[in-house]
């Protein structure tokens, strides 16, 4: 007989070490959930999503339940992360939550905390109220996040921080964009309600779905045919915020996976559209989409910051700028954003954005659109570098946003994460008419 | 001590019922020796003579995380079994492949040791899974008898396909 199959909680808590020694989430669950069925998959998935989400409360309590604490073993610690969680937020019976968890350490090469992992939950289960009223009551415990994080939030957030961190804990909705080419919004909708499926128009995203409840997307209907495609609300405001028009030349600057620029062509008959990325790789997530779309683009790997390296020299009409950023907006659908990221990073993402603003701004045209986005909670990834834009840039200035999402700031518009939307920063340039080039 | 081929299904040899072992020499005790090696190397948590090409009713097991229970069972057969559970279930004759069966989750099993002593023991969960999926290599059965002949069909086809690839 095969050996039997593997233990869930071991390989959830091996996916949660590998997140907390820098892999990104969704590799560290590739690796944990290749050979599983889709039930165990999405039940591994949601235990290590939890403990991700929630690490630093979850090990805060383990602080207090263990005697002495764990020195190197980040596999046993991610395992009673993962029991605790499942005891305090998961509709797992205590009883399941317990005896899978200690059966899991045999399964991590640890047979001798089997005691150990007994023990910590039976003495959660019996004293877990009192242990919980007793951690400190700070933002950065109670709503794990690094304490960099809740200083730079609060800064950029001073009235609604704590909303804005909250919000990054609430799992993101299922949001679908509906292809203009293949049919209305109204008929999307009416066709998942055929299939029993809840869903609802978001209404300032005007092709925009979501879904009450997460759904594997290969069983929508329409998703291979091309009706539809996954994509947050906030995302889907890019291509009416470009304003491009039939048979325009279009720039997607970072395109990678694609959905942007699939949304624009859906959109927009007729326009030549280059979508570039500096990752050959995630270029061909591109393509993929496309073809599934059946749209067209010119795709290159390129760096675009470098456009003496790529350009022909025909100016675009429109630009789109999604500039690689510390991904904060999007913590709710990537909680290993949290610990990933170091405050570091933050002036070095700003800097990028800076340059490769400086680098494509000479190859708009003069009645163009150049669009920056960026899915940071951030000033310095938004507003500052718009703003810092600006005041080097004679020839630049701002088309402001109007809309009824998100809130203005001096430039630009941010959204706040919550509900429909995932945090978001827009901002609008135009070249001033009469000024020469910088 | 040597790794021995594993016979991969549909191969007919997996279908015959063994004959009882008659003969404890030392060409049965090197034979347990190969199969457990065989078995640890699949990796596997059991292993039926048949599966290696040996007509014979034995089968080598060792169900712990550690590689320390190693158990013979020669000439086995059950006296009791009782709590069928739906379990997931594989077999290193079928490679890839897993699916829901049911099994009892109690029983008692009656067998002889590698020198030919007689033994009991009850055994339950895991162990008692194994042991009944062994027992039934040496009648000639395979777990994915018990499958749907719908998903019987697709796992047969999916293995011819996988033979052909591997060449």
């Amino acid at each position: 007989m095969a050996n039997p199959p593997p233990n869930l909680r071991a390989r959830a808590a091996l996916a949660v070490a590998g997140v907390m020694q820098g892999s990104s989430l969704d590799d560290a669950l590739a690796a944990q959930t290749a050979a599983l069925s889709a039930a165990d998959a999405a039940l591994l998935k949601a235990i290590a999503y939890g403990v991700v989400r929630e690490h630093r409360l979850l090990e805060t309590l383990a602080g207090s339940l263990l005697q002495k604490p764990l020195r190197n073993e980040p596999e046993l610690q991610a395992l009673l992360l993962c029991g605790l969680h499942q005891l305090r937020a998961m509709r797992v019976p205590p009883h399941a939550a317990v005896g899978e968890t200690v059966a899991a350490a045999p399964a991590l090469g640890k047979p001798w905390a089997k005691g150990l992992v007994n023990a910590v939950l039976r003495r959660y289960q019996r004293e877990g109220e009192a242990l919980e009223r007793g951690l400190p009551a700070t933002a950065a415990v109670r709503l794990s996040y690094p304490d960099w994080l809740v200083a730079a939030v609060k800064a950029d957030w001073p009235d609604s921080w704590r909303q804005v961190l909250a919000a990054g804990n609430e799992p993101g909705p299922l949001t679908l964009r509906v292809n203009r080419r293949r049919g209305e919004r109204a008929s999307c909708l009416a066709e998942l309600a055929a299939a029993g499926i809840a869903a609802e128009a978001v209404a300032d995203a005007p092709d925009a779905v979501q879904l009450a409840a997460p759904l594997p997307v290969e069983d929508l209907p329409g998703f291979t045919a091309g009706r539809i495609s996954v994509q947050d609300a906030s995302a889907q405001l890019a291509a009416d915020l470009l304003q491009a028009e039939p048979g325009q030349r279009v720039l997607d600057a970072c395109s990678a996976p694609g959905g942007k620029a699939a949304h624009l062509l859906e959109r927009v008959d007729g326009l030549d559209l280059l979508a570039l990325d500096s990752d050959a790789q995630r270029l061909r997530r591109v393509d993929e989409n496309l073809r599934r779309l059946e749209l067209r683009a010119g795709l290159l790997a390129a760096d675009a910051a470098k456009p003496s390296a790529w350009w022909d020299g025909r100016p675009f009409d429109r630009i789109l700028l999604d500039a690689p950023c510390s991904g904060t907006g999007v913590i709710r659908r990537h909680p290993d954003i949290k610990w990933l990221r170091r405050e570091s990073d933050i002036p070095r993402m700003a800097e990028l954005q800076q340059r490769l603003l400086r680098a494509l701004w000479p190859l708009l045209g003069p009645q163009g659109v150049l669009l920056y986005a960026t899915c940071s909670l951030l000033r310095a990834e938004g507003e500052e570098v718009a703003a810092q834009f600006l005041a080097t840039h004679a020839d630049a200035r701002e088309l402001p946003i109007e809309a009824g999402w998100g809130e203005a700031g001096s430039t630009g518009r941010r959204i706040a994460p919550g509900g429909s939307h995932d945090g978001f920063y827009y901002a609008r340039f135009g070249k001033t008419p009469g000024a020469s080039g910088s | 001590m040597a790794v021995l081929p594993i016979l991969h299904h549909p191969d007919p040899r997996l279908r015959r019922k063994t004959p009882p072992v008659e003969r404890f020499d030392q060409d049965l005790q090197r034979l347990i020796d190969d199969m457990f090696e065989t078995m640890y190397a699949a990796p596997g948590v059991g292993l039926a003579a048949n599966q290696v090409g040996v007509q014979l009713r034995l089968a080598v097991m060792d169900c712990s995380d550690e590689h320390d229970q190693p158990l013979v069972m020669i000439n086995p057969e059950l006296v009791m079994t009782d709590d069928p559970q739906e379990v997931e279930e594989g077999c290193l004759s079928v490679p890839d492949i897993r699916d829901k069966i049911r099994r009892y989750n109690k029983l008692r099993l009656r067998a002889l040791d590698r020198n030919g002593q007689p033994y009991e023991l009850e055994a339950d969960g895991l162990m008692a899974q194994c042991i009944q999926h062994e027992i039934d290599h040496l009648d000639g059965k395979l777990y994915i008898d018990y499958l749907s002949s719908l998903k019987r069909e697709r796992i047969r086809k999916k293995l011819q396909k996988a033979a052909v690839a591997g060449g």
